[in-house]
This record gives structure tokens, C-alpha cells and sequence, in this order.
């Protein structure tokens, strides 16, 4: 190399040059391992989950991300600034102590015993401590029976807002978010009453799960949602004006854009 | 819908309008074919030697490096426009951003392909990098074209992980997530590396002073060729990258970006073009009046054989340079569509022009006075592999266009309006 | 003390019977040409020119002109220009020395010279049955891909010195370092020797009034210089002097 070449001696156009060119490649390497780095301590600090799932919020139109006091009525209008994570949100208190306003009629039926996660499923705390966990009736009857479900092993551990199981139906595969973070001590299915129990660690903060008011305001606004995928391109908007949301709709309507329908429902794009 | 076609959309970003994927495959089956012709011509070259081109002695340099310098100038969009958003702020030219990128990528790796083929030992490519010769501008050009290279896979790569199935990996999103911070600071070294290499190419021919056509004086150890390239390839980049963005939206039937980003864009380009000429217009005179007689050389030298006479000159200034610029500027032609895109078309015709004349003119024209001007034709090896390079990019940007977010969608639209 | 080397060659004396082309491809182990080449293709390290001052009957006049690698010696353009240092200016010798071994084959010194003296291997060289015997073991062979050119025979350069060194001189013998075209040419057109030395006769007739170099006011420095009496030559072959515009050249 250079200082072996016969009769190389070393020039100020030499140090210039290699020195630009060297730092240039410092910089690119640096880069590409800083990002690497990062990732890596992401995993290690068990953020990985978390950044997921915000960069899988970023990927939501805005009018999917209303925020849950604007569903409950508390106010007017107000977009989600903190990917649903209420636990996070520093002006959850500030919003939820206004009043709210029911809504009646929805047309897809839920419970008040239930937590629901806006990615259509449903917590239900249980006397021994721990919580089952199911898919809410709006998915239900949108996807009817899957064709197969992928649970996740007893003992695996789940992340609030990663990926608890997953389904398919119609060639569509389905991943559904888990509502909370804990260890899966039971795992059930399409058949039985729960998908999956799991036990969390220590005392949960479900602060993020909607209850109350929240639920038919979200419901209805995930019917209206349906109804605008659902409609064939060019349509005009039909306002839902009672009725209920009937059994298996994808088999119902096979034309539709259920790949985004589907994505929009299960919040996975 | 049947598995294959399920299969296809779910790799497509959702929300998205996609063609078919029967009638995709139409569309890339014709690419394909002049891919692999380009494939099989550039095998062998690989295999029996350059003597399949027409390149000979004389004209050392042909079609492929006038193919490299063209398809390197109009990348230069890349640069620029991650300058122009990362660096100068606007923001508003971000729609095309990823786009650029792409354009650049192809543009980028297109010519070191062709490159590759182009030397008459690839596998020596190494040397370059081990033994560098600082004083050489085609040096300059390998360093930064390399490494540029490189910079451009890593702003591809967060572009990639966005694919909907690639970015349901968690290592993948979460990578793209902690890369896509650091971009900025690459993009402010691809553009210190491309505002090099842009101008070296020029300075390529700049600094042959056994060539007086191309020969000129310049600032220190930089011929005016190489400012000249520079001015030249930032007037072109976004040019060409509104053509290839109207391409996409002609092909795809789809409005992609707002009117306001081609008006900038064009109105970049139609600045810098306008500069440009004027630049040009006072080293061509500084070159036919000073620098050029002082080695015995002048204008009928170099302009009096046909068709390489001074029609040219005045081809590549007025209506290749300065009507195009006009075009893109004043705002009753910029604001109509089709009249800046007529301009992009005529800046990156006169680019085109004035490579050709840089390498194979250059070429053509004698030096020793008992010399005759020569003529060459690229054989079907050479025509094939340049098409070939041009049927991977438009490949690799269709399958980019279908597989990943090339444009952003605008927030708030009406999910059921034709959008992307 | 570093040489000069370089020539002085005499345009009346050349017939152009081209035997210093062959004398330098049997030296330099240039294969025979591909059944593909052509005039531009071929390999020609010395290649003799054809001029005609373009004069139709009797007033017709011919010359030749032996075109080799000029050896710039100021700001050697394919030096320069040669991305990986695969050039080279000899300083012992002030010889052009071309590395085929590094060569890369990007051309750009035969874009840069402006004599056109560099050649590309465009086919990997290949020997007929029993013409491998014809190689010069002294020579390396050179395959496809690779720039070549006239390098003033610098293996008999090495040969003189290791002979001088053997018989302990720090000096060659001049008679012992002779380019293969000086020593075939018939006319003793081609007079080598060494620039740098005043006393040497090539130094001499360089001086000459007679003498001029090929493209001199680029600055090149080129150590090849030409002799002619006749107007005509000179006027057709150097830039400096008036010049017409319908030559002719065609090579031998």
C-alpha cells in the first residue's frame, strides 16, 4: 500500500485526500453502526415492543386515531398524541374528569364487566388474580369462525400492545395485540369463553383499556370506519341508523377490502 | 381473490391502490426480457473480452462511460433533494424524497454496474482503493462514488424495512425506527461526497491537456469543467426526477404529488439550468479565445466537422439550455404541467448533450494535425448492457412504487378517494 | 546521475519499410492480431504513418512518420491521470514505464495522451502452435484488458545494467542498451541516446533547427523529437508552422 509503493512520499494532496475520504467512511460507518448499536440497547432495555408499536401508530390515517375522551364525548375533537397509551398520556386526568355522554343504539353488543383494548380485545379480571383475555364481539362477527388460531405457549410472556396470537381466515392473516403484559398461564380459543389468561407481574396499570362511556363511543365510530372500508369505491356515505352488526360479515362480503379492513380493525398495518 | 393475488397484496403497503398483480407482471415482463439481454451481452463481454464492443484505440472511452456520466448526473436529484430537506429545510419537496432516493440508488448502482463491465479487469477494481493516485480526478471519482454508493444503500435500507411484511420483524422496525434519526447526517455527507464526484467527472476531462477540446483552466488544481458538471448535474437532478414522478403517475394513472412540488422542482432546476448557461457561455469563450490558442488550437479544430460543428454549441445553449430554463421559470409556462415537464425534457436533453460531447467528441476530434476525425458506432453488446441498466431501474422502482411507501399518503384524505 | 533517454528521428531517412514495427513486436511479444482486429484495434507499440502533402501528379510527395510513445517528460498526462499509480516516470531513466500487472484497464491514459501511443489488449494474446518459441523470455506477456506501449525496450535497459553491474561499473555501455526498432532500422533514421547528456549525439541533433516535437506548445515535454529539411513535413507534421487543411494520413 501507499507508504510501500517505491518512491511514494507522503504530499499535503496525500493528507487531504485520505483524510477526507477517510472521515467521509468514519461518518458512513459510524452511521450505519450507531443505528445498529441502538437497536440492539432498544432490546436490551426491553423498548423494542414500545418502538413498535409507536411506528405501527404512525402508520394510522387521522381520522382512526381519535382519542378516547372524544369518543366518550368528553370533548369535541381530539387526535391521539401518544399511541393510545393512556398510561403515558399527561393529559389523560385533565380530560377525564369532564362529563361524558353515553351513546345508545351502538349496534354490536358489549359489556360493562369488560376492559376493551382498541385492538378489539376484551380483559376480564378475574377473582384468582388473573386476567382473561378474548376477542371483543365487533371482531367476532367481522371475521365469524377463523380458520385456524396460532395461541401462544403456556408461560410465553406478553407485552402490552405487541402481539398476543394470531388467526387466519380467508387467506387473511390476522395478528391481535395483546391488551396487557404478563405471563400465559391458559390458553383457550374460538371455542371456550377466554383466548388466553394470563397473570401479570405485580399489580397492572390498565389505565389504557377502555370502560364506560369509551366503549359504545368507540364502537360506533369503528362501525362508521367499517361502513366507509366496506363501501364499494365512489359510494356515498351511509350514517349507520340502527340495526346490528350481523354474524361473519367477510363471508357476507367477499368484495370488500378486508386486507384494510382487517389492518384498520387489528390496528397492524 | 386467488392466493397468489392474496399473496401479492399483502406485501403491498395497506390502504393502498395496487394494479393487479396479472397486470403487473405484464408491465415488468418486457423490462425483464431487456434485462436479461442487457444480462447476457454483459456475460459476454465478462466472458470473451471487449472486443465484443466497438470500442477501439482510438475510442477508448464509447457509449458506456457517455451512459455513466448521463445516468450519474441525473441522479444527481438524490443528493439534492436530501439537501435541499434535510439541510435547507423544505419540507414541502419531502413527498419526493423517497422517490429521489430510489432514483438515486438505481442511478448509482446502474453505473458502477455498467462500470464493472466497462474495465478490462473488474476483479483489479481493488487497486484503486490500494494504491490511489491523489492526483488523479478518476481516483476522486471511484472514492466517492463507492462510498456514495454506500450511502445510498443505507438510505434505501429504512425505505426496504418499511415493506409491510419486512417491518413485522421487530429487529427490522425497530432498526429502520433508530436509522431513520441519523439520515440527516448522511445526507449531509452524500452531498459533500456528490458535490465531489459530480464535479470530478468533469474534471475527468477538464484536466487532459493533451485533449485541447476538453481542456480548460480553472481554480487551483480544479479545471472549470468541474465546477461546470456540478452546476450542470444539481440543474438536471430534479428535473429528472419530476420526469420520472410524472412517469410513475402516467404508468399508475394516479396523481402522486401535489402541482406545487413539481413548480419547485422545476423552478430548482430552471434557476440553477439558467446559471448554468451563463457559466458556460463565459468558459466557452475563455476557452476558444485563451486557453485553447495558446496551445495551438481553435475553433475550426474543433467545430468544423459535421455533424459535431458549432450547431451544437448553440443547440445545447439556446434550446437545450436556455429555453428550458425559461420554460421552468417564468410563471406563466412553469404553472402549466405539461410546460415544465417540456422544460425537464429539454435540461435533461441538453445534460445528455453535453456528456456526449465531453466523451465521445472529445474522442472524435484529431490532436495531431495529420489526424482525420473518426466515427464510432456502440455494437449490440454495448447498446444491450446500457438498455439492460435502464430496464433494472425501472424495475427496481416499479417494485419499489408497489412495494413500499414511496409517497406519502396525505393525512386526513378520504380513504376510499384515488390516492396513495 | 539520471538519463534522459530519448530519439531523434530522421523523417527524410525513413522509407517507411516498417521494420522497426516488427522488430518491436517480436521484442515485445505482441501476439499476432486477432482475425477481428483492425487498424484500430491492433497492437502497435511503434507504428509508422503515412503523410502526403495532398498534392495530386508530380508535385505528389510522400513521407513517414514512426509514431511511438513520446515519453513526456513535464506533467506526463497518463501519469496523471492513472487512478491507480499503474504509471510511472522512471527517474534513472526518464522512461514512461507502463505496470500492466496494476493496470485496471480503464483507458483513461489512452483518453489522455494525446500522441494516441497507448494500446489495449483487447483479446488475450494467443500463439499459433510452435510460434511460442518466438517469445522474448525477457518480456512479461500481457493478457486482455491491459494498456500497453512503447516502454523504449526497457528490458534491455535492465539487461545493460546487470551486465555493468556484473563487471562492477556503476555506468551502462550505451551500445549496450538499443531500443529493437534503432537496431533494425535499415536508414539509421532512428537516432536514441541520452537527452540529459550534452555530449551524447542524439543531445546534439536535437538542437538542431531542423528538429521539432509533435504537439510541443500542449507542454508535454516529449522526448521523441523529428528532423526534417522539407517544408512540407514540417508543415504538415508540427502545429507551430503553417498548416493546410487536406492531409491525408493513412498508416502503412
Amino acid at each position: 500500500m501507499l507508504p510501500r509503493t517505491d518512491g511514494f512520499h507522503w504530499t499535503a494532496t496525500h493528507l487531504i485526500f485520505l483524510s477526507l475520504f477517510f472521515a467521509a467512511l468514519l461518518i458512513i460507518v459510524s452511521t450505519l453502526l450507531s443505528g445498529i448499536w441502538r437497536t440492539v440497547a432498544d432490546f436490551r432495555k426491553h423498548r423494542a415492543n414500545s418502538v413498535c408499536w409507536r411506528e405501527t401508530f404512525q402508520e394510522l390515517p387521522e381520522n382512526e386515531r381519535h382519542c378516547r375522551h372524544e369518543l366518550a364525548g368528553r370533548v369535541a375533537s381530539r387526535l391521539c398524541d401518544n399511541a393510545f397509551d393512556c398510561r403515558t398520556c399527561r393529559n389523560y386526568a385533565h380530560f377525564a374528569i369532564l362529563p361524558a355522554t353515553w351513546r345508545n343504539g351502538v349496534g354490536v353488543p358489549y359489556s360493562d364487566r369488560l376492559l376493551y383494548h382498541r385492538g378489539h380485545t376484551w380483559v376480564h379480571p378475574e377473582l384468582d388474580g388473573t386476567f382473561s383475555v378474548g376477542l371483543d364481539e365487533f371482531a367476532n362477527r367481522l371475521i365469524g369462525r377463523p380458520d385456524s388460531v396460532q395461541l401462544p405457549e403456556v408461560c410465553a410472556e406478553l407485552e402490552s400492545q405487541g402481539i398476543a396470537w394470531s388467526m387466519s381466515r380467508n387467506g387473511h392473516h390476522i395478528r391481535v395485540r395483546a391488551p396487557l403484559t404478563g405471563t400465559v398461564i391458559a390458553t383457550g380459543g374460538p371455542d371456550q369463553d377466554f383466548y388466553l389468561k394470563v397473570l401479570p407481574h405485580g399489580k397492572p396499570n390498565l389505565r389504557h383499556l377502555l370502560n364506560g362511556p369509551e366503549v359504545p363511543g368507540w364502537l360506533a365510530s369503528e362501525i362508521e370506519r367499517l361502513q366507509r372500508q366496506i363501501a364499494a369505491p365512489g359510494a356515498p356515505h351511509c350514517l349507520p341508523d340502527g340495526g346490528t352488526l350481523m354474524p361473519n360479515l367477510m363471508d357476507a362480503e367477499p368484495q370488500a377490502d378486508w386486507d384494510n379492513v382487517l389492518a384498520s380493525t387489528f390496528l397492524d398495518m | 381473490m386467488s392466493e397468489i393475488a392474496l399473496l401479492d397484496r399483502r406485501w403491498i403497503t395497506r390502504g393502498v391502490q395496487r394494479a393487479s398483480a396479472g397486470r403487473f407482471a405484464l408491465w415488468l415482463a418486457p423490462w425483464f426480457v431487456l434485462l436479461f439481454l442487457g444480462a447476457y451481452a454483459a456475460g459476454l463481454c465478462f466472458f470473451y473480452g471487449l472486443n465484443q464492443t466497438n470500442m477501439d484505440n482510438r475510442f477508448a472511452f464509447g457509449l458506456w462511460i457517455f451512459a455513466d456520466l448521463s445516468i450519474i448526473a441525473m441522479g444527481a436529484g438524490a443528493f439534492f433533494t436530501g439537501f435541499l430537506v434535510y439541510i435547507l429545510k423544505q419540507q414541502d419537496l419531502k413527498p419526493v424524497l423517497n422517490s429521489a432516493v430510489v432514483v438515486g440508488f438505481i442511478c448509482y448502482s446502474g453505473a458502477v454496474a455498467v462500470l464493472m463491465v466497462d474495465v478490462g479487469q473488474p476483479l483489479r477494481a481493488w487497486f484503486t482503493f490500494w494504491y490511489p493516485n491523489t492526483h488523479s480526478m478518476l481516483t476522486e471519482v471511484t472514492f466517492c462514488i463507492s462510498c456514495y454508493l454506500l450511502v445510498l444503500i443505507l438510505e434505501y435500507i429504512p425505505l426496504l424495512l418499511k415493506n409491510r411484511q419486512l417491518r413485522k420483524i421487530p429487529a427490522f422496525l425497530v432498526f429502520e425506527h433508530q436509522f431513520h434519526k441519523l439520515v440527516p447526517g448522511l445526507a449531509g455527507v452524500g452531498a459533500f461526497l456528490s458535490f465531489f464526484h459530480q464535479g470530478s467527472l468533469g474534471g475527468l476531462y477538464g484536466v487532459l491537456r493533451g485533449r485541447p477540446f476538453a481542456y480548460r483552466q480553472g481554480l487551483a488544481i480544479w479545471p472549470s469543467t468541474f465546477f461546470l458538471f456540478i452546476l450542470s448535474a444539481l440543474a438536471v437532478g430534479p428535473s429528472f426526477l419530476m420526469l420520472v414522478v410524472a412517469t410513475a403517475e402516467k404508468v399508475t394513472g394516479k396523481q402522486l404529488v401535489q402541482n406545487s412540488v413539481y413548480r419547485k422542482l422545476g423552478f430548482i432546476s430552471g434557476v440553477l439550468l439558467a446559471l448554468y448557461v451563463a457559466a458556460k457561455a463565459i468558459d466557452t469563450y475563455i476557452w476558444l479565445n485563451i486557453t485553447s490558442p495558446a496551445v495551438g488550437f481553435g475553433p475550426r479544430d474543433f467545430y468544423s466537422y459535421w455533424p459535431l460543428s458549432s450547431l451544437f454549441l448553440f443547440i445545447a445553449t439556446v434550446p437545450l439550455g436556455l429555453l428550458p430554463a425559461i420554460l421552468m421559470i417564468v410563471p406563466v409556462t412553469a404553472r402549466k404541467r405539461g410546460c415544465l415537464l417540456c422544460g425537464a425534457v429539454l435540461a435533461s436533453g441538453g445534460v445528455l448533450l453535453n456528456r456526449f460531447v465531453m466523451t465521445v467528441q472529445t474522442l472524435a476530434l484529431p490532436t495531431l494535425s495529420f489526424d482525420s476525425f473518426l466515427k464510432y458506432t456502440p455494437s449490440w453488446q454495448e447498446v444491450a448492457t446500457f438498455g439492460g441498466v435502464i430496464a433494472y431501474g425501472v424495475i427496481v422502482y416499479s417494485l419499489s412504487y408497489r412495494y413500499l411507501p414511496l409517497f406519502a399518503a396525505r393525512k386526513g384524505a378520504d380513504p376510499n378517494a384515488s390516492q396513495d | 546521475m539520471s538519463a534522459r533517454y530519448g530519439m531523434v528521428i530522421d523523417l527524410d531517412r525513413c522509407t517507411g519499410c516498417g521494420a522497426c514495427m516488427v522488430a518491436c513486436a517480436a521484442e515485445n511479444n505482441v501476439p499476432p492480431a486477432h482475425s477481428r482486429a483492425t487498424a484500430r484495434t491492433g497492437i502497435t507499440p511503434m507504428l509508422v504513418r503515412r503523410l502526403s502533402n495532398g498534392t495530386p501528379g508530380a508535385d505528389a510527395r510522400e513521407a513517414f512518420i514512426p509514431i511511438t510513445c513520446m515519453q513526456c517528460g513535464h506533467e506526463t498526462p497518463c501519469v496523471s491521470v492513472c487512478p491507480q499509480q499503474a504509471v510511472e516516470v522512471d527517474k534513472a531513466t526518464g522512461i514512461v514505464l507502463q505496470m500492466p500487472q496494476r493496470c485496471l484497464g480503464c483507458r483513461y491514459c489512452m483518453t489522455a495522451c494525446p500522441y494516441h501511443a497507448r494500446y489495449f489488449n483487447w483479446w488475450d494474446p494467443q500463439w499459433p502452435p510452435g510460434m511460442e518459441q518466438t517469445l522474448n523470455p525477457g518480456v512479461s506477456v500481457r493478457m486482455r484488458g491491459v494498456v500497453e506501449k512503447c516502454n523504449l525496450c526497457h528490458a534491455r535497459y535492465h539487461a545493460a545494467t546487470e551486465k555493468a553491474a556484473g563487471a562492477g561499473e556503476t555506468q551502462i555501455d550505451p551500445l549496450d542498451y538499443v531500443p529493437a526498432c534503432v537496431e533494425a532500422c535499415p536508414t539509421v533514421a532512428i537516432l536514441f541516446g541520452d537527452l540529459a547528456d550534452p555530449s551524447d549525439p542524439v543531445s546534439i541533433a536535437a538542437d538542431s533547427p531542423d528538429c521539432f516535437r509533435l504537439l510541443a506548445q500542449i507542454g508535454t515535454d516529449p522526448k521523441i523529437h523529428y528532423k526534417t529539411t522539407q517544408d512540407w513535413i514540417r508543415a504538415l507534421a508540427d502545429r507551430n508552422s503553417l498548416r493546410s487543411h487536406s492531409p491525408e494520413a493513412q498508416h502503412v
